[in-house]
């Protein structure tokens, strides 16, 4: 079986498309498309070993294929509140570096994740950080206050958790009890644009985090594979379900890791996509539970394992 | 950052302590406040919890007045004011038309504004106050101290007076006596009493 890798793939928009139907006839998945005035960027799942292939038919276009660890996850970055003190600057550059290797990125602002003694996590934040792959919570600069209020914050959260915060890392273990899957220190309240180089390097350091825990997670996936690979269904929702490419958003089908987040109304569409057929006689409903999102009123399809469906299409 | 003759940050935390001069730093240039606070001391302990920001702003800004911005030029017929910067033009515009009514204030151009002779004095109109900016001074030099402060310490006190400022903010109930013990002794560190 051919091994799929995450690439990111940097051009022009001219004879784009000839990259596109390249990834395709080699059996990969374009999971996101941005054209942005000349540029275009295919964030893509494609076989390891037709890399150079691509690489050379892009050679005449001035594209670049680089590797892109986070293509096909969806991650969450936490902020305490909404209030000037913690954005734009830390959230929205770590979402902006997260989305650079490839994540689709959501902010998520607590209505109260501030103040070690009134900070709270409501009931739909839970549900929407639940929704995603990975958390990556932007935490501020006191050990005190992080002692204090992480439990509260994280209460009920069951995905992974990257924290970063100001004190080093190891306080932040020495802290964060149980412990969370990654820590990046020295990322705090920061009210400026991270554009220094040891600032830069904390966010790569964050990218390998999040990238570690991700991989500790597929590898845990390829032991009982799930019954589709969620860019499979995702192209097939795209081909079967026409009104999806009349949506204006920027991902209207958002592939995560273990299944998909569907941008049309649960109430009208649930039934058309249970009955979408993936192979012969195989269809969504049989493979994944369909359910509504937290999210405005999406669709959120969680594709069941090999071990509990006995279909692996 | 420095052109702030004082500038101490203290924490028993030493990470925060580094952070938060960083962010007072970044705010106060953002906000364009480094040349106008003279002086500025921070404390913050977070388990107290207590944040204290005190300290001292240069000589304030004097009130604007037409003759700062305009030439005023007394004809026969009308009087004519000739705008050099248009940056307190709106503020103008209001107060004349508070003072002689819309009919009588006409503006032909951008830079130019004209009313008919004998409504005031030439003098009268060059010293006439238009805009005090130290009014909006005070607000921002309170914002900035609010967005540095850290967020959830929002039971606060503030005072702005004579030059002199502080800020206090907590997470609890502030004690009645706060001012005397917490920022006085601050203060007299940078040598200001209140």
């Amino acid at each position: 079986m051919t091994t799929l890798v995450p690439v990111t793939y940097k051009g022009g928009v001219y004879r784009h498309d000839e990259i596109m139907d390249l990834i395709d006839d080699l059996g990969g998945y374009i999971v996101q498309k941005h054209v942005m005035a000349q540029d275009v960027v295919l964030q893509s799942f494609v076989p390891r070993d037709d890399i150079d292939l691509i690489r050379e038919v892009a050679k005449p276009l001035a594209g670049e294929v680089l590797e892109a660890p986070l293509v096909g996850t969806e991650i969450a970055v936490v902020s305490p509140s909404l209030e000037i003190h913690h954005l734009p600057h830390t959230a929205c550059d770590i979402a902006e570096y997260l989305r650079r290797a490839g994540a689709k990125t959501n902010m998520v602002g607590l209505a109260r994740g501030f103040g070690k003694r009134i900070a709270n996590l409501n009931d739909e934040e839970r549900d929407v950080i639940n929704e995603h792959d990975l958390a990556v919570y932007a935490l501020g600069n006191f050990e005190e206050c992080i002692r204090q209020k992480f439990p509260v914050l994280r209460r009920g959260i069951h995905v992974p958790i990257v924290v970063t915060a100001a004190p080093d890392r190891e306080t932040l273990m020495r802290v964060i009890d149980p412990p969370v899957e990654g820590y990046v220190g020295g990322v705090g309240r920061i009210m400026h644009r991270f554009k220094r180089p040891e600032e830069l390097a904390k966010l790569d350091e964050l990218v390998d985090e999040v990238s570690r825990t991700l991989d500790a997670r597929r590898d845990d996936l390829a032991r009982d594979p799930l019954s589709v690979f969620p860019p499979r269904l995702m192209t097939i929702v795209e081909e079967r379900i026409h009104e999806v490419s009349m949506l204006t958003h920027p991902t209207p089908v958002t592939a995560q890791m273990e299944g998909l987040r569907v941008k049309l109304p649960y109430d009208l569409y649930a039934d058309a996509v249970r009955s979408l057929e993936v192979a012969d006689g195989v269809t969504v409903g049989d493979i994944a539970d369909v359910t509504p999102s937290r999210m405005r009123n999406y669709i959120l399809i969680r594709i069941k394992p090999f071990s509990e469906t006995r279909i692996l299409v | 950052m420095p052109p702030l003759n004082y500038f101490v940050v203290e924490s028993p935390d030493e990470v925060g302590r580094e952070a938060y001069e960083r962010i007072a730093a970044d705010v106060l240039q953002d906000l364009d406040l480094i040349k106008v606070i003279d002086r500025l001391h921070i404390y913050v302990d977070p388990k107290v919890p207590i944040f204290v920001a005190a300290g001292q702003l240069r000589h304030m800004p004097r009130a604007i007045r037409v003759a700062d911005f305009a030439n005023v030029n007394a004809g026969e017929k009308e009087i004519v004011l000739d705008i050099g910067d248009e940056t307190y033009l709106a503020p103008l515009l209001r107060k004349l038309w508070a003072l002689f009514g819309k009919e009588n204030v006409d503006q032909p151009d951008r830079f130019t504004v004209v009313l008919p002779a004998g409504l005031a004095g030439e003098e009268d109109l060059e010293q006439m106050v238009v805009a005090d900016p130290s009014e909006t001074l005070y607000k921002d030099v309170i914002y900035a101290l609010q967005y540095i402060a850290p967020e959830g310490f929002k039971v606060r006190r503030q005072y702005i007076r004579d030059e002199k400022f502080y800020y206090v903010a907590s997470e609890d109930t502030l004690p009645g006596d706060i001012v005397e013990t917490m920022v006085a002794p601050i203060l007299a560190k940078m040598g200001v009493t209140l």
